[in-house]
């Protein structure tokens, strides 16, 4: 245990000139990929801050001379961004909350309650996560047609509910939690739906709010399944209005709108490198 | 005699008491199960069995127009795009294996021996997995952009031709790779870092002290133990790029001369521009029968991982 503090190579190793050397080598190759990493951050947040003159001129600048701020205000009130991002907090939010509800239940019912033919069900969900779902998004389209929630936050809600990675992820989760202490509040006279509130569901916080987060970042980025369900330009989210609206604006004022659009994310990954799973999510 | 009969119908009641609780609980234990069970049904279950139907079948935007045999699959197979389309797909598979497949491990590498830089070089390299794909291809339109483009400025400086990235067939396949390298890295850099981290380290100290060099406790004692979890990505990865469609969508349509063209693209466009739906699903079928081999051997190989664990 005490010697975990080291990498491939020892910290004396390290140390040494010809661990310094290769540091240094590594220090730079990582430094020009943050660089590549973060450049569209970069480059959306300086274009925003051009003219929309300067910005279209050959040449590369790194600031302008005179950064013109209310180029985010302006995008704000053209792109109407406070409407925009509250649309796409309606679907990630609603999406997140729901797949968590229907697999943590679902996971509950495999882990505990042993159903009749749970293997098999555990098998059907093997092979649901085997198909990629391209295969079938034309059928599903055609689902939520008939069903008549085409521009409607429930035909984009629900594909965002069957996850059977989630299911199986949280099925093992579940499993972990010793049994004694479900006997103890089954002693207690403690129903199932209590004990699924009161000890599953907080044992289980850290990897329900790690699998939330990464469930959180895709549904606030994802462009297909949006962009077939939400045709009403008012109920549409960042990623397919930017999308629908690519040519209508100035550069400058689009990567100003484009800026803004990536900074929820990029919150929710801070919260989970805080909280990542030291061993990844298995199943 | 009398304290026997009782003890038989306590017995009785006693068993059918446990009955009614088995199928009480049965009942809970499906309740739980319900909400998944409808909506895996309606978009999930009942969608992939009618891709299959969908597939012998005219279908329209009307709906179900009439049973056509096999009309769909030979349209498909007459036409010369679907050959184009899994070519490109090939490329793209092959191109990204070569062009991306070993940045992740490489970066995990480097990553792991960073001390206390360690956990800021892991929030940088996740960063483009997180923007709205659809938003950072507006960007990378940008860099790209024949004219003012950022890449074409940079070659300008070192006195290089400037290119048409997207404009040119040879060149705008291995751009979109470019880009689907730089969503997908990080994701699967921090994998790679878990299982560097999951090696004992007792290892790499023996290796140290017998006098193996740097590269070579990479190369003969980090790299086979991370074989398997490269195998998992290696499948992984095949079955994320044979299903591209964004980058084509949003950057080049397709072209130029259906150069960039996806089966994902092509089920898009007879699907919800020709509202051509048994066609579309037909392509789905394609993707399907090719795509299970991959998915399969993912399954096995995610399950062998857990099994050896």
């Amino acid at each position: 245990m005490g010697t975990a503090n080291r990498g491939i190579m020892s910290n004396t190793e390290w140390r040494s000139l010809r661990g310094r050397l290769i540091g240094l080598f590594y220090l730079l190759v990582l430094a020009l990929v943050a660089i590549l990493m973060i450049f569209p951050f970069i480059f959306s947040f300086t274009a925003g801050l051009y003219n929309s003159i300067e910005v279209v001129k050959p040449g590369l600048h790194l600031w302008p001379e005179n950064p013109l701020w209310e180029n985010y205000t302006d995008a704000w009130n053209r792109f109407k961004l406070g409407r925009l991002f509250l649309n796409t907090a309606i679907a990630a939010g609603g999406g997140v909350v729901g797949q968590l509800l229907v697999s943590a239940l679902a996971a509950y019912s495999l882990s505990r309650l042993r159903p009749m033919g749970k293997n098999l069900i555990r098998a059907i969900l093997l092979i649901t996560l085997a198909v990629p779902g391209i295969v079938y998004l034309v059928p599903r389209y055609v689902v939520m047609a008939r069903l008549d929630l085409i521009d409607n936050f429930v035909g984009l809600w629900l594909p965002y509910c069957a996850s059977s990675f989630m299911i199986l992820v949280l099925n093992n989760a579940f499993d972990q939690i010793p049994r004694d202490l479900y006997e103890a509040a089954e002693i207690d006279g403690a129903s199932e739906v209590r004990m699924f509130m009161n000890i599953t569901l907080p044992l289980s916080s850290s990897v329900l709010l790690v699998l939330g987060l990464f469930a959180f970042i895709g549904f606030w980025g994802d462009f297909l399944w949006p962009f077939l369900i939400l045709r009403d330009s008012d109920l549409q989210t960042l990623s397919v209005r930017l999308y629908t609206l690519r040519r209508g604006f100035p550069l400058n004022i689009y990567m100003a709108a484009s800026f803004m659009a990536m900074i929820p994310p990029a919150i929710a990954a801070f919260f989970l490198q805080r909280h990542a799973p030291k061993g990844g999510l298995t199943f | 005699m009398t304290s026997a009969t009782t003890a038989s119908t306590s017995l009785t009641t006693q068993a059918a008491s446990r009955r009614t609780n088995y199928w009480r609980k049965q009942g809970l234990a499906y309740l739980f199960l319900l909400p998944a069970l409808v909506i895996f049904t309606l978009v999930t279950w009942y969608p992939i069995v009618n891709t299959i139907l969908f597939s012998f079948q005219k279908v329209n935007a009307g709906g179900f127009q009439g049973w056509v045999g096999l009309a769909n699959y030979t349209r498909m197979f007459g036409n010369p795009v679907f050959y184009v389309a899994w070519k490109n797909t090939l490329m793209y598979v092959v191109l990204s294996l070569v062009m991306g497949a070993m940045v992740p491990i490489v970066l995990a590498l480097m990553i792991n021996e960073m001390r206390g830089l360690t956990t800021f070089f892991q929030i940088i390299v996740y960063l483009p997995t997180l923007i709205p794909i659809a938003v950072g291809l507006l960007v990378w339109r940008q860099i790209y952009a024949p004219e003012g483009g950022i890449l074409n400025e940079l070659l300008l400086r070192l006195d290089l031709p400037p290119q048409l990235w997207l404009q040119n067939a040879d060149l705008a396949k291995p751009a979109l790779i470019v880009i689907m390298t730089w969503v997908g890295a990080g994701g699967s850099t921090l994998l790679y870092l878990y299982a560097l981290r999951e090696i004992p380290t007792e290892l790499f100290e023996a290796a140290e002290l017998d006098g193996f060099s740097v590269l070579d406790r990479i190369l003969y004692i980090a790299l086979p133990l991370l074989r398997h979890r490269i195998e998992i990505m290696l499948v992984l990865q095949i079955i994320i790029v044979a299903q591209v469609f964004t980058e084509p969508f949003i950057l080049t349509n397709g072209g130029p001369a259906n150069s960039t063209t996806s089966p994902v693209l092509e089920i898009y466009n007879a699907a919800f521009t020709r509202t051509d739906f048994g066609l579309a699903s037909a392509w789905g079928v394609s993707m399907l029968v090719t795509l299970s081999v991959f998915s399969v051997l993912y399954i096995v190989f995610t399950r062998r991982d857990l099994i050896q664990e």
